[in-house]
């Protein structure tokens, strides 16, 4: 499972967590999340997301 | 009421609807923004000569659409563009900035800024500016009362970022004057000349950068603050220019000391003026990045808040908004649209806040967000360990504002009551 960030706002998807209040169950990969997903902190499209190590 | 227009099927307003100048308005604004939320969603104002748009959709739809441009360049009624060997120091940075560059360069210039201002360093950001948080309230001291926007929002927020960007925190008046100049240099509602007079002000803050860059790199490390992960920063051989980083440090300090001024007094106001949520917060610390996300939203402090440009012919929500016109972004309507918040103007820390554009949305999100979330916490965390009885002064903190300050409803005075006395003798 990996982690992802948004390059404009930071935020961090993490595959393993999911963001169940959003509908993305746990275990969800971020190549599986909708193309129209945008990122729940800033709107930005998936295209900002860049994998994340830290 | 629509008023006749030049323009068949233009929505027009005037002054008499919006004058975001006037000091009624300013006291209480709240009537005006449901009429332009709810009436007026887009519209031509006659007299600003701008696009007003204020509803929560229309603002998050705006904020996302990159045709729609903060570069103040593409206004219609902008300066024309000097050839380079002519630019000052703040043309140069305004080129550079994150509102001028192109999509993939802003993304670069985003990503670069990152490991200085994401959420992952927030732990960091508390350990660098937690000392300023207790220095600022043991200066406030044990009083029956104060007054929270001298002795808190205008000293903190200036000096945190003083703190972050890497350089003496004891300036004050230098970082507001030249965080206001910046601003000022590129709001289309001053006339041409105060423009001039607020970007020359900017000037010697453009000379002071420049020569703390300069030092930074001929040391043999360029320091773990902000200005020294700019200059660390590469993608390959790819690094920053000095106008690079000195657009970020202009961005970040704008960002991070007048416009942070206004959260910690609307942020004390909001608090204060509803007991049950204060005492809710200090029950349950954990609501508080949520809160201080609900505070800003109640606050609603902008009068003025951000601009966007037409950078083509576009027709936005029925309205044919031409290339190169003036729109004003008025967010703080859009924070309290009744379409999209329930009892908007409650404050509820518990509220959930999906889809707010409290930090604005999509390319220009706030560079600065965890910053002010980071800093916002601290204080009002200060606030409620050494006041937890704290209430305002009769009832409204006998509040004044500055009704002349250039985009906020700023509020200059807010005295708190600390019921210190009644607290010890109640023990």
């Amino acid at each position: 499972m990996k982690k992802w960030i948004c390059i404009i706002c930071g935020y961090i998807y993490d595959e393993a967590i999911g963001i169940p209040d959003h509908d993305v169950p746990a275990g969800t990969r971020f190549e599986d999340l909708p193309a129209d997903w945008v990122c729940p902190e800033c709107g930005s499209p998936k295209e900002s997301f860049e994998p994340y190590v830290g | 009421m629509a008023t006749s227009n030049p323009v068949a099927g233009r929505a027009e307003i005037d002054g008499r609807i919006f004058n975001p100048y006037s000091k009624d308005f300013i006291r209480s604004p709240w009537a005006t923004w449901e009429k332009l939320v709810l009436e007026y969603p887009v519209a031509w104002h006659k007299d600003l000569q701008m696009w007003v748009v204020s509803s929560h959709d229309a603002c998050s739809e705006m904020l996302k659409d990159n045709s729609f441009t903060p570069n103040f360049r593409a206004w219609e009624n902008a300066p024309p563009p000097k050839p380079e060997a002519e630019k000052n120091d703040f043309e140069r940075s305004l080129d550079h900035g994150l509102f001028a560059v192109d999509a993939p360069h802003h993304l670069r210039l985003r990503k670069l800024a990152l490991p200085a201002f994401s959420k992952p360093v927030m732990g960091k950001i508390d350990a660098r500016i937690r000392d300023l948080v207790t220095e600022c309230f043991d200066q406030i001291g044990e009083p029956e009362q104060f007054d929270a926007a001298g002795m808190i929002a205008e000293k903190l927020p200036v000096r945190s970022i003083a703190r972050m960007v890497g350089v003496p925190t004891n300036r004050e008046s230098f970082f507001h004057d030249f965080a206001v100049g910046v601003v000022k240099s590129t709001r289309i509602n001053l006339p041409p000349k105060e423009r001039q007079q607020a970007m020359e002000s900017t000037l010697p803050g453009f000379a002071y950068f420049k020569d703390v860059i300069a030092q930074r790199r001929a040391a043999d490390h360029p320091g773990e603050d902000f200005i020294g992960s700019l200059i660390s920063a590469k993608e390959g051989d790819d690094r920053l220019s000095d106008y690079d980083i000195m657009a970020m440090i202009q961005a970040v300090i704008v960002a991070g000391s007048d416009t942070a001024t206004d959260l910690h007094t609307y942020a004390i106001q909001g608090l204060l003026r509803n007991p049950e949520q204060y005492r809710l917060l200090r029950e349950r610390p954990e609501l508080m990045e949520n809160a201080i996300i609900e505070l800003l939203r109640v606050g609603a402090f902008g009068k003025t808040p951000q601009f966007r440009f037409a950078t083509q012919d576009a027709v936005f929500r029925g309205q044919h908004i031409r290339k190169g016109q003036p729109i004003l972004l008025n967010l703080t309507a859009a924070w309290v649209d009744p379409q999209k918040w329930e009892r908007p103007r409650e404050l509820d820390i518990t509220r959930r806040l999906d889809g707010n554009i409290v930090f604005g949305a999509g390319a220009h999100f706030c560079i600065g967000t965890y910053l002010v979330r980071v800093q916002g916490g601290l204080m009002i965390g200060e606030l409620m360990r050494r006041f937890p009885a704290a209430e305002l002064v009769d009832g409204d903190g006998q509040v004044e504002y500055d009704y002349t300050h250039h985009n906020a409803r700023r509020i200059n005075r807010l005295l708190v009551k600390t019921n210190l006395k009644a607290q010890r003798k109640a023990a």
